[in-house]
This record gives C-alpha cells, structure tokens and sequence, in this order.
C-alpha cells in the first residue's frame, strides 16, 4: 500500500490552512519541526506504519 | 495614532522608570512592553511599570542587553508604549512551571474570552502573539508547539536574558516577576503589521540526518547513525578535538524552503553534541557557515519596511550569540544604526521564537 501518508498530510493541510499560501507554508514549517517533511512523501510513497502513528498524533494535536 | 519609545540607564528603578514615563509624555497608553537589564530588582521594576501605567498591559523580560533606536545599549531599560488606536485591544497571559508542563489551554480560553473568537479561527493577519519565556529551562521548543498547534496567529519573541551570567532570567507582567515561565500577550494592532527572521548563515550543502537525539535535553546522540560530534566533525573536514573552535561559525540548521532554523551547539558530552535547541529525529540538518550580520540584517529590514510601506514601531528579539559576534567584530555600533530610522525597541535573547525555537537569530515584529 502507497501514499496514505501524502493524503494525511493534505488532509491535515486542509484543514488548518485551507487555500490560504503563507497559512499553509506555517502549517509544513510546523509538522518539519515536529520531524515529517512533507516534501519527502507522494502519492508511491510506502505506508510506513510509524510515520502513520506519528501523522494520526500530529493531526489530533493540529486539528483538534 | 502613535507607537513611542524611551531608554533609560539610570542606576535606581524609580529614576529609570520616571525617565522613561516622561519621554514618552502624555498618550493615552494601552500596552507597554520593555526589556530592562538585570542591574534592575526584577519584582520591584515589574511592579514600578505597571505603576506607572495602571490602565495599561505592561509587559516584558530581562536582557543580556537592550536595543533601541539607533543604540545596542547595557545596564538600560527599553520600553515601546502603544496607544488606544495603534492597539485595538490586547491581553496578557503568564504560564507558570513551564519546565514541568506546559498547557496553554487556560490562556486561550482567556484570549478567546477578551476578544470573542476561538484562537484556531483568528485570523492571522489581525492578530499577533508576543512571548517571552524564561531563558535557562529549555521549555521553549515545547511552549511553541503547544502554541502553534492551537492557532494559526502567529507568536514571535524571545527568551529572557541575564547579561550572560546563566543564572537566573525573568519575564515580567501584571506587576510581577516571574521564573520558570513565559509571558503570552496576543495583539490585535491597529495598523498592518509583519514580521522578519533574519540570520547570517549560508547553506554549505552538507546534510546531517538526525537519527538519534533526545530532543528535550537538547541533545543529538547520532547524526547519519554515526555519533553526532564524529559526523559534524567529518562534515567540517577537522578533527573531535577542534570540533568545538567551529561552533560559533558553523551551526547547524533545519532549512526549510532555503529559510534555516539554526541550531547553535553548546558542547560535546561524550560521543553526543548539546545544542542550545532541540533536534527531533528524522530531521535533515545543514551544515551552515556564519556571513555578514549587517548586511543581512539591513536588507531584511528594509524588505519589510518596502511591504509595509514604512515601520512606525520595531520591536526586535536578538540572539545574544549574535550580538557578542558584533562585539567581537566591533560591528555593535554599525548593528544599532540599523535601527536609527526607526522606532525601535529589543534586547539580546536566549533563545528566539518564530512558528519554532531558534538560535543565532534576529526575530522582529514590525508594525506600519
């Protein structure tokens, strides 16, 4: 299975920066500190179970 | 509407702060942030401040020095007083025991509270946080999260400072001094407003995987699953033991979108490195090389005095690091006139915030 992480991470974009172009740049700036990059993961990008766990903790405290 | 500033290096806490209040003379004064130097008692200048602005938000941090227009002062206090219409409204939260935990929930709940609208829907380009937190407990990097994680607004600041002695920093509001905490005051500015992060550090090309660290002791184990002094060592071409002659002028730093977040290092402990912030793993760390603090610095200003249309008040949140670099290049004088044009106000941090912690950085707020 591929490219979960990518969806996470344009979900968790959706929804705190919308369309908004510098809101969204924050919102990456935010998950690279907090250790996922997301330039690093597309649509073939393997579904690596800990970088999921660590998307579904990072959404909760994003998306709350 | 009107933003003003004063400086004061008078020996007493009543003289320095008389001085300022009669600089800035008579407005109508709604918020008032200062730096004061730590030659001033911490509780007794907090207190003397709120005096002499009652009705005001008074706030502010101890220095490792302090900027105003034009000067890279010591042994002063700096203040930037805002009136009715330049600060449509602002509140201000302290969190206490920062380095046992940190929940920002109760604050919001009151920014929420003042100002009607939940913090994750504020809009970001109407609101801007100022925090000061406590520069000695190593909070910082999880105070941002928790900030960031719940808004969208921005909160640019600095860590406290104690002219270098390492011993004990202050963030000051409501009359009081505190330790172990951070000052949160969210503004909602009457004019436009934007922000600069600047840094002198060039991108070497050299990238460094964090891949062991323990983030809330600031410390990388391993870099590229080697031991992190050995790996930044051979990322350099010296030996361990000149490692440390480096640190100053090759930190590392996250870059995000050709933008680094440097990393300053501290020390070697054992085969680890100690940075004054924390790595988490999976980071991609540059090797970075340290340029020209002036330069850098006036044409980031100046950018963001063309976007604006011109700054009426700056208040700026200088690494320390950066300023005893100036020191030692006699650039200090040349880094103060920077600031000649323009209303101005800062210290010398321990630590700088913008969206993260940082070091060996300049963050500013600027307002039009």
């Amino acid at each position: 299975m591929a490219g979960k992480i990518k969806q996470m991470i344009d979900a968790i974009l959706a929804r705190r920066a919308d369309d908004n172009e510098l809101l969204q740049r924050v919102i990456k700036t935010k998950l690279i500190l907090k250790g996922i990059n997301p330039a690093k993961y597309d649509e073939q990008s393997f579904d690596d179970p800990a970088i999921i766990a660590r998307l579904e903790k990072m959404a909760q405290e994003l998306c709350r | 509407m009107s933003i003003r500033i004063a400086s004061s290096a008078k020996d007493t806490i009543d003289e320095a702060v008389r001085e300022l209040k009669a600089s800035f003379g008579i407005i109508d004064v709604k918020m008032v942030v200062f730096f004061a130097s730590p030659k001033y008692e911490p509780d007794r200048i907090s207190m003397r401040m709120q005096e002499s602005f009652p009705d005001a938000a008074v706030f502010g941090c101890s220095t490792a020095g302090e900027i105003v227009s034009g000067r890279m002062l010591t042994g002063a206090v700096v203040a930037m007083v805002f009136d009715g219409e330049s600060m449509g409204g602002v509140k201000v939260e302290v969190l206490e025991n920062i380095g046992k935990r940190i929940d920002v929930g109760e604050s919001f709940r009151s920014f929420e509270n003042h100002f009607g609208e939940p913090m994750v829907e504020m809009n970001p380009s109407r609101y801007v946080g100022i925090v000061l937190a406590d520069g000695l407990n190593g909070a910082e990097e999880k105070l941002m999260e928790a900030i960031g994680d719940s808004t969208n607004v921005l909160f640019v600041g600095g860590s406290a400072g104690d002219d270098l002695k390492f011993q004990s920093t202050h963030v000051f509001a409501n009359g009081k001094a505190y330790t172990d905490a951070a000052v949160l005051a969210l503004l909602k500015p009457g004019m436009p407003f934007d922000f600069v992060k600047t840094q002198s550090v060039r991108d070497r090309g050299v990238e460094l995987v964090v891949t062991k660290a323990d983030s809330a002791r600031r410390e990388v184990v391993e870099l590229n699953n080697e031991p992190a002094a050995s790996a930044y060592a051979q990322a350099l071409g010296v030996s361990i033991d000149e490692l440390r002659d480096y640190f100053p002028t090759n930190p590392l730093g996250l870059v995000i979108d050709g933008d680094p977040y440097v990393r300053s290092p501290q020390r070697i402990q054992g085969d680890s490195v100690i940075f004054y912030c924390g790595s988490v793993e999976g980071m991609t760390l540059s090797l970075l090389e340290t340029g020209d603090i002036i330069e850098d610095t006036r044409r980031d200003v100046t950018e963001a005095e063309n976007r604006l249309g011109g700054i009426s008040g700056l208040i700026v949140f200088n690494c320390a690091h950066r300023a005893l670099e100036l020191a030692n290049k006699r650039q200090s004088e040349a880094y103060g006139e920077l600031f000649a044009d323009i209303p101005t106000v800062g210290f010398n941090s321990y630590g700088e915030q913008f969206i993260g912690h940082m070091n060996q950085t300049a963050t500013m707020i600027a307002f039009r």
